[in-house]
């Protein structure tokens, strides 16, 4: 006889099914710690987006728009460990470390807005080619074949450029140009797990195709998007700096590409600070999403490992 | 005869393709309004705008001005570029030549030393040199370029002074001929050494940047192939028939981890093309990515267009080179479809 245990029944599988993913998520989050430069990227992004959140407290706004830079007209160019300008400032008296701090801000808020609007364009095409198949599965994918023959940074950089330079439009060319990765992706997964048993045994019982999406499709092909995600929480930042490093952001607000810019015309009188750190800052944020999201595939899918 | 079935059917959909890219570079010309702007000046009467937009067909329906625009397109009518006040077609090549010295030079350094990185690193799994490896991998990957332009810039233009920046000394480059554009090669063919060595030197700089991220690219994949190719039962065999292990690494292993890796060369063209835009404006190299990145900021909507649906079109036209490369390497590719 199966040795059944006491109480009623629907509470003890759903206590069960949270432990067993509540254990998972434990077992998981082990196997990321084990890895050293996992570690390095979570502690790199947790800094920076410290940074980010706290940004009032260790710089503290002196303008009505805090995501403008501030000018001490009475210290231009300084160097590095002057008073009042610890990072020194630009040739326009731009504080190099209001810029740093505010800059990790402008990057969360780029990286936020740019990733949640393409996953979720690109999960919602995907799933429809994926789904449906067929015409529609065909017309789709073709489209996304043809976003995908222009190169990203290029592509991006025309899309501002028609659009005009400005933040506002940084982000919605990074938008149209993102998505399609995820598109391909969750296009893949989906018609993988479609042919799952549970799929058809979930059909058998009767559900509707949209509860067997979300309860057994959804969950089932998401990693893969998640690990894109979190490498793109870091590209983003890196494409999105490049793009206003070229100038297609408005000169003056606290952003680390637009510094790096303001920077430039510095280095050839031997001012190095203007430049370096704010790039810096690019390359750290990329490099914490790109160390962690590396280890959460090499945990959530082993057999890709490092490969791609 | 199915390599040969798989190369037809990619050949068909590249112009497919093509089309779909021209559509989007239209459309997105047409995103900010009607492109009369350029022609316009102070003082014309409305009969003469009028004038205008018949001459230039921006009065019929979109579909009309798009067969128009690409039949300007297929027969090299690029139209106007305000930022190198000259008709782009004249300008493209000279440019176009400059990008690629710096491109395919990038690509060389990036090739053979990537290769050797990532042997030299899968060889050694989870030792410290893969270790070290995977970090300037992954650093590559994160690097901002423009970031790593501007640091050798400081170090050794401003600092130590060993390189210059520009693509030339002018006097030394006034003294040869340019048939071929490619001052390495014009240098070489006038017989110039000094020229030669001047061509070079202002190479590095920009080739270092660029040559950085295709490095990292192809070092992490060719490290992560060769740790498979390890693991397959040829390798014991090898082994076991008493082959030393340099040669079973050089003979077998690498030879075959070298198949996958040569998808990602592909990628890694792509990410020099985009580079270049970046290390083209830092050392002020005259070439087709700098031309973008003005036109860009100065509205020039014909280098535009033309810049990206050239850069598409090469990006399609290495990747399936590389595409079909890689089916005749590996036989499975073909089978398995």
């Amino acid at each position: 006889m199966v040795d059944v245990p006491a109480g009623p029944l629907p509470t003890r599988v759903a206590d069960s099914a949270l432990r067993v993913r509540a254990r998972r998520g434990g077992e998981l989050l082990l196997a990321l710690l084990k890895n050293p430069t996992t570690v390095a990227g979570l502690v790199f992004i947790v800094l920076l987006l410290g940074m980010a959140v706290f940004a009032p407290l260790i710089t503290e706004p002196n303008t009505p728009d805090a995501y403008q830079m501030p000018r001490d007209w009475g210290a231009l160019a300084v160097p590095p460990g002057s008073p009042g300008h610890p990072l020194g400032t630009t040739n326009v008296g731009g504080d190099v470390l209001y810029g740093l701090v505010w800059g990790a801000r402008t990057s969360l808020r780029l990286s936020v807005i740019v990733v949640s609007l393409t996953v979720f364009i690109g999960v919602t095409v995907g799933s429809i080619a994926g789904f449906k198949g067929g015409k529609v599965d065909e017309i789709l994918m073709r489209i996304v074949d043809v976003f995908l023959s222009i190169p990203e940074l290029i592509f991006a950089l025309a899309i501002a450029a028609v659009l005009g330079p400005s933040f506002r439009n940084i982000i919605l060319a990074l938008a149209v140009v993102f998505w399609v990765k995820y598109a391909r992706i969750m296009r893949a997964q989906i018609i993988h797990v479609k042919e799952n048993e549970y799929v058809d045994a979930a059909r058998v019982i009767g559900d509707s195709s949209w509860r067997i999406y979300f309860k057994d499709i959804l969950p089932n092909s998401i990693t893969p998007v998640v690990v894109q995600a979190t490498l793109d929480m870091g590209n983003i930042v890196l494409v999105g700096a490049t793009l206003s490093f070229i100038g297609l952001s408005e000169a003056g607000i606290a952003e680390w590409g637009v510094l790096v810019s303001e920077g430039q015309s510095g280095i050839s009188a031997g001012r190095w600070w203007a430049s370096t750190f704010p790039g810096m800052m690019v390359f750290l944020w990329a490099l914490g999403f790109n160390l962690f999201g590396d280890g959460l595939r090499d945990v959530l899918d082993p057999k890709t490992e490092t490969s791609r | 005869m199915q390599i040969r079935d798989y190369i037809l059917r990619r050949l068909m959909v590249l112009p497919v393709l093509i089309i779909g890219v021209s559509i989007i570079v239209f459309a997105l010309t047409r995103v900010g309004g009607s492109p009369i702007g350029v022609y316009l000046q102070t003082g014309m009467t409305q009969e003469e705008v009028t004038e205008l937009e018949e001459r230039f067909h921006l009065d019929d329906p979109l579909p009309v001005q798009y067969a128009y625009w690409a039949g300007g397109v297929l027969t090299g009518e690029l139209g106007w570029s305000g930022v190198a006040a000259a008709p782009v077609t004249d300008v493209f090549l000279p440019k176009l030549a400059a990008t690629m010295e710096l491109a395919v030079s990038a690509a060389l350094v990036a090739v053979v030393l990537g290769i050797a990185l990532g042997t030299f690193a899968g060889a050694r799994r989870n030792r410290l040199p893969d270790h070290i490896t995977r970090v300037f991998s992954i650093s590559g990957a994160a690097m901002p370029l423009f970031w790593f332009a501007i640091l050798l810039l400081i170090v050794f233009w401003v600092y130590l002074g060993w390189f210059p920046i520009g693509r030339s000394d002018p006097n030394i480059f006034a003294r040869i001929d340019h048939p071929t554009n490619l001052y390495t090669i014009d240098s070489l063919l006038a017989g110039d050494f000094g020229a030669f060595k001047d061509a070079i030197w202002h190479l590095i700089l920009p080739a270092a940047t660029l040559g950085y991220g295709a490095t990292a690219i192809i070092a992490r994949m060719m490290r992560s192939s060769l740790v498979e190719e390890l693991q397959e039962d040829y390798v014991d065999a090898a082994r076991a028939k008493g082959l030393p292990e340099r040669l079973v690494l050089r003979r077998h292993a690498r030879r075959n981890a070298l198949i996958p890796t040569v998808t990602v060369i592909g990628l890694s063209f792509g990410f020099l093309l985009q580079g270049s835009v970046v290390a083209e404006i830092i050392f002020r190299w005259p070439g087709l990515g700098r031309w973008m990145a003005d036109s860009v900021l100065r509205g020039d909507q014909a280098t535009i267009m033309a810049y990206v649906l050239f850069t598409s079109v090469l990006f399609l036209v290495v990747n399936l080179g590389v595409d079909v490369i890689y089916a005749y390497l590996d036989r499975r590719v073909v089978l398995g479809e």
